[in-house]
Parts: structure tokens; C-alpha cells; sequence
């Protein structure tokens, strides 16, 4: 498996909610995905509103 | 002994199409893959979803509501039902067609985890191949998504089948599952910018899952609406006095090979335990599709839940009594036995601590830190649709620019198979199941085919058809007699005469 491209991070909160009620926060590392970010820029921010589908299994 | 395999469905859109007939294009772009195989030669006469497991049929199977706006364009279609579906039963022992209206791909049979992560990764690529040449045929790009929803409550599988004996009571594996199955979304979940109803986009939260918004049953053989927990589609696609095939349906697809490996090898173990002590003590969740929602959207990421008798736990525990089941009662021998319980072990450990660590091998992590940074860093808001959109380009399955390859090629994602197990699993089945046999017979014999099953094949012979029945073939010595048989034969009559002894034909 790859090493991974990561740096340290300052701990955050536990979850998207924010309310540092999850558990006890280590550092947490996370990759540099500078370039990354650049790219999503691009991306049609409204490509998932023309997406339809018919329903599946 | 344990086999399994994945069915994916996957989405299909068009660039500047907005009203795109999305059976048309699905039947195009399975024809227009270089995949080698025998073409429109499924044998469909077996098949019967009616069945149920718990020992009954039903008349018929629900179909979603908005299936009916359908209707006329449907009618409009000149097609037999073979060519629409146009099957391509592959050389590698799997499965390319027109599954309704999504190209669908069904990995060969597989014994290993290594195995069918392999296999699914060759699925990607061999859907992916056959995009780039719609797209050059038309003039326009054909974009692929290993997602299961549109956002707007329009839903589609990503299966899983798992091979058991019949001798384990169906009562015993459903109730079994139930716990393990609703809880498994921590570490298998691809996760979603939104939530949903059946035909409706409900609101923009986060939740770990793409699926758990689309089950409102505990058991049924339904898969297109109400859809249940556990399917109990009865179609073994094998012995039927000696094999069951679990159906599982409720599961994402999965971008990263380690949640695919993982979501596999533990649902084996899990199914070995049952098979192995059918009564064991496991947890039972007091209300299991209410706790399938919550679990995937608690913003809090602590998934609790309620256990039948009222005590409180978390899907993390629930998880981890079923990985120390398995570490007693399994046979821990092979590789990638052991694999699959250090990778549990581990991630149960660092969803614990902090889920972001998992960032690097987990779908439903990587996609909410990536977004959620971007969406930090551009001012973006929580119910801005770019969410949407960057969450389904995660799934995109074109390597120079879906974004979870990005991560992948970054060397971000753990787990990637090696490229020569892909490309090998691209022409070749696995040769430790009966996916051999039949990816051979077609390779061989391939103009001689006249049809294929997952449990025979049919040659033609100088005189008469040739049924090599593959219904019960799962012994490794039979295994490797077919084998043996099939290399040695010239001639389909040949294959035959090598193989009367045993009357297998």
C-alpha cells in the first residue's frame, strides 16, 4: 500500500456537527490536496442538478 | 467455504443531454464494449425472483412509482427483450448487460477478498472502456458513476451474493444478519451530500450512507421499492437442496477497494459464524430501519442505538461483538481471513478515536473531509447543490478525472489492487471457483456457446447440445477435474466424453 501524502492537523471537532461532543480528539493527520482543491473547481456545480436516473435495484 | 460476488449497477448520464433515455443509452454502451465474451446468450429460462426464502412466491414484485411517467417511452421500444438486456457473459466468468436502465456488472464467483476487489476494479474498467468508445462514436461524453442515487430519490444497487449451505435455517441467518447489517454503514457507508425518500429529494445533510434512506422493510423479495433489510429472494443459482444464495442488498458502492474488501470479507465471516453456530448470541437492535437512518445521518458520528430489551450501545460495539463471535468461532487460517479481521479490528479502533483517521481507506470519510475542506476554503454553503455535484464526481469512474481516483493516484487511499491482478482479472475468472469453468467454456468454445447460465453452460455439440451443469460444482477436486478436462478438450464432444465419469453432464 501507498504511504500517504499527510500532514499534521489541528485537532477539530469530532463530526461535521461541530459540537466537540464526539470522541476525544487525537491529531488527526490529513493530506495536502491543494491541487486537488484547485480541480474541484471546476467541476459544473450544477452537473448533480441535470442528473437523472430511472430507479434501480 | 464461502464464495461471493458483487453486482454493481451504475449510473449513466450524457454531456448536454438533459432529458436522456437512459435504457437507450445503457443498451448502447454495453454494446459497445471490446470485452470478450459470448454476446446474447444468457439463458433466462431459470431465473425466477418470485421465490421467497422463507418458503412461499409471490405474484408479483413492486415497482417504483415514478416507473409509470415511463410507460410510453418504454412501449416505444422495438427491441426483444434479449437485445435489450444484450448480455455479454464475459471470458473472466462475470456478467455486462442491460440490468432495466443501468449497464450493470456481476464480478465471476470469488473465493478471496483479493479476489473480488480485483474483479470489481476490472468491472470499472471494462464499463469505463466501453464509455470512452460510446462517447467517440457519438460526439459526446458518456459519463459513468459508481454511485447509487440521482438525488432525487431515485435509487440503485450495488449487490452482494454470498454462496451458504441450505442446512442453515433461513430463520436463524435473518435474524443473525439484522444487527450487523444495519451497523456495517460506519466502515462500508460511501456516503452522501443529501438525504432522500423514494422520488424525492428530502434535504442537503450529511449522512455516511447513499442506501439507508431507501429501506422501509425488515424482509421481503422486493428490490426496486420498499425495499427490505434482508432479501429473501430465494434463487440459489445452484443445487438448490444443497445451497442458498444470500442476496444482500442493502450496501453501498463502494469507490475505495479497502471498504469493498472489508464490506465483503466481514459480511463472509459474519455468514461463516451463522453457518458454523446458527443460534449464537449476538446482538439484536429493538428497531432496526429506524436505527439504519439514524446511524447514517447522526451528525454527531456516535451511532447509537437501542438493543431488543431496552439497553443502550453504539453501532461501534455492536460491530465489535460480532467481530469477537468470529474470532472464536471461525476458521482464521488463510491469509485473508486474517486480513479482514485486522482491517475490522483497526478500523473499529479508529472510528472510535476519530473517524477522520480513516480518511485514507474509508469512502464515506474521504468524500466528507475533501468536500468539507473545499467547501470551507470557497465559502460554500451546507445547502449549496456544488455539493451535490462534487459528491457524484467522488464516483465518476473515469481515472483521469473522478475525484476519488485523484486521491487514489495521490497515494491518499489505502488498498488499491496491484495493476496486474486488475488486468488479469479483466480476461481471466478466478481459478479457485466454478467461474473458471464457465469463463473458460467461453473462451474455448466461444462460437460454440448457445447459452450461459451462472449454473451451466450450454455447447453445441456435433450431434446434439451439451449441458455442462456447473449446478453443484463448488468441491476444489471437482473443480480441478473440470479444469483438467477442459484443457485437455478440442472439441465440446470432447469435453464431455472427459467428462461422463460422474455423470456431471
Amino acid at each position: 500500500m501507498p504511504d500517504q501524502q499527510q500532514k499534521q492537523r489541528d485537532a477539530g471537532p469530532s463530526g461535521p456537527g461541530g459540537d466537540g461532543g464526539g470522541p476525544s480528539a487525537p491529531q488527526v493527520e490529513k493530506p495536502d490536496v491543494k491541487d486537488l482543491l484547485k480541480r474541484m473547481k471546476k467541476v459544473d456545480p450544477d452537473q448533480a442538478r441535470r442528473y437523472r436516473q430511472r430507479t434501480g435495484q | 467455504m464461502i464464495q461471493f460476488g458483487i453486482e454493481t449497477e451504475y449510473g449513466i448520464t450524457r454531456t448536454g443531454a438533459e432529458d436522456l433515455d437512459v435504457v437507450a443509452e445503457s443498451i448502447a454502451l454495453v454494446r459497445a464494449t471490446t470485452a470478450r465474451g459470448a454476446r446474447m446468450k444468457w439463458d433466462y429460462a431459470p431465473e425466477d425472483p418470485h421465490a421467497d426464502a422463507r418458503g412461499f412466491k409471490v405474484d408479483e414484485l413492486r415497482q417504483d412509482h415514478d416507473e409509470a411517467g415511463y410507460v410510453e417511452q418504454d412501449s416505444r421500444r422495438t427491441l426483444t427483450f434479449a437485445e435489450i438486456k444484450s448480455d455479454l457473459a464475459l471470458v473472466n466468468g462475470g456478467r455486462f448487460y442491460n440490468d432495466h436502465a443501468h449497464p450493470e456488472y456481476c464480478t465471476p464467483e470469488c473465493s478471496t477478498v483479493d479476489e473480488v476487489v480485483a474483479h470489481d476494479r476490472a468491472g470499472e474498467r471494462i464499463v469505463g472502456e466501453a464509455a470512452r468508445r460510446l462517447s467517440e462514436r457519438n460526439g459526446s461524453e458518456v459519463r459513468i458513476y459508481k454511485n447509487n442515487t440521482d438525488f432525487r430519490g431515485h435509487s440503485y444497487g450495488c449487490h452482494e451474493n454470498y454462496l451458504l449451505p441450505r442446512s442453515l435455517p433461513w430463520r436463524d441467518l435473518a435474524r443473525g444478519v439484522q444487527a450487523f447489517l444495519v451497523t456495517r454503514q460506519i466502515f462500508c457507508g460511501a456516503g452522501k451530500f443529501g438525504v432522500e425518500e423514494e422520488d424525492r429529494f428530502v434535504g442537503t445533510e450529511f449522512q455516511i450512507s447513499q442506501r439507508a434512506d431507501f429501506f422501509t422493510e425488515l424482509q421481503s423479495v422486493d428490490t426496486m421499492q420498499k425495499r427490505p433489510l434482508v432479501n429473501t429472494r430465494d434463487e440459489p443459482h445452484a443445487l438448490a437442496e444443497k445451497w442458498r444464495r444470500f442476496h444482500v442488498i442493502l450496501g453501498d458502492a463502494n469507490m475505495s477497494p479497502f471498504a469493498t474488501g472489508l464490506k465483503l470479507g466481514t459480511m463472509a465471516l459474519v455468514l461463516e459464524l451463522l453457518a458454523r453456530e446458527p443460534r449464537c448470541r449476538l446482538p439484536i437492535v429493538a428497531a432496526p430501519l429506524e436505527s439504519l437512518r439514524a446511524v447514517s445521518r447522526d451528525s454527531r458520528w456516535k451511532w447509537e442505538l437501542e438493543l431488543e430489551g431496552g439497553a443502550p450501545t453504539t453501532a461501534i460495539e455492536v460491530q465489535r461483538e460480532y467481530l469477537e463471535r468470529v474470532k472464536s468461532v471461525c476458521d482464521l487460517s488463510a491469509p485473508d481471513r486474517v486480513a479482514s479481521v485486522r482491517d475490522w479490528e483497526t478500523v473499529l479502533r479508529d472510528l472510535e478515536r476519530d473517524p477522520r483517521i480513516c480518511r485514507d481507506r474509508l469512502d464515506w470519510v474521504a468524500k466528507h473531509e475533501l468536500i468539507a475542506e473545499f467547501a470551507e476554503g470557497e465559502g460554500v454553503s451546507p445547502d449549496d447543490p456544488w455539493l451535490r455535484s462534487l459528491d457524484l464526481e467522488y464516483h465518476r469512474i473515469d481515472p483521469e478525472v473522478g475525484l476519488y481516483f485523484a486521491l487514489e493516484d495521490g497515494g491518499m487511499m489505502r488498498g488499491r489492487p496491484r495493476e496486474e491482478s486488475v488486468a488479469a482479472a479483466c480476461e481471466r475468472p478466478p481459478e479457485t471457483t466454478r467461474a473458471a469453468i464457465r469463463g473458460r467454456c467461453i473462451e474455448k468454445f466461444g462460437d460454440r456457446i448457445r447459452v450461459a447460465q451462472w449454473d451451466h453452460v450450454v455447447l453445441a455439440g456435433d450431434q446434439y447440445d451439451i449441458k455442462i451443469s456447473l449446478l453443484d460444482l463448488f468441491a476444489p477436486e471437482e473443480l480441478a477435474r473440470y479444469r483438467a478436462a477442459l484443457e485437455a478438450a478440442a472439441t465440446p464432444d470432447e469435453l464431455r466424453q472427459l467428462l461422463r465419469k460422474g455423470d456431471r453432464i
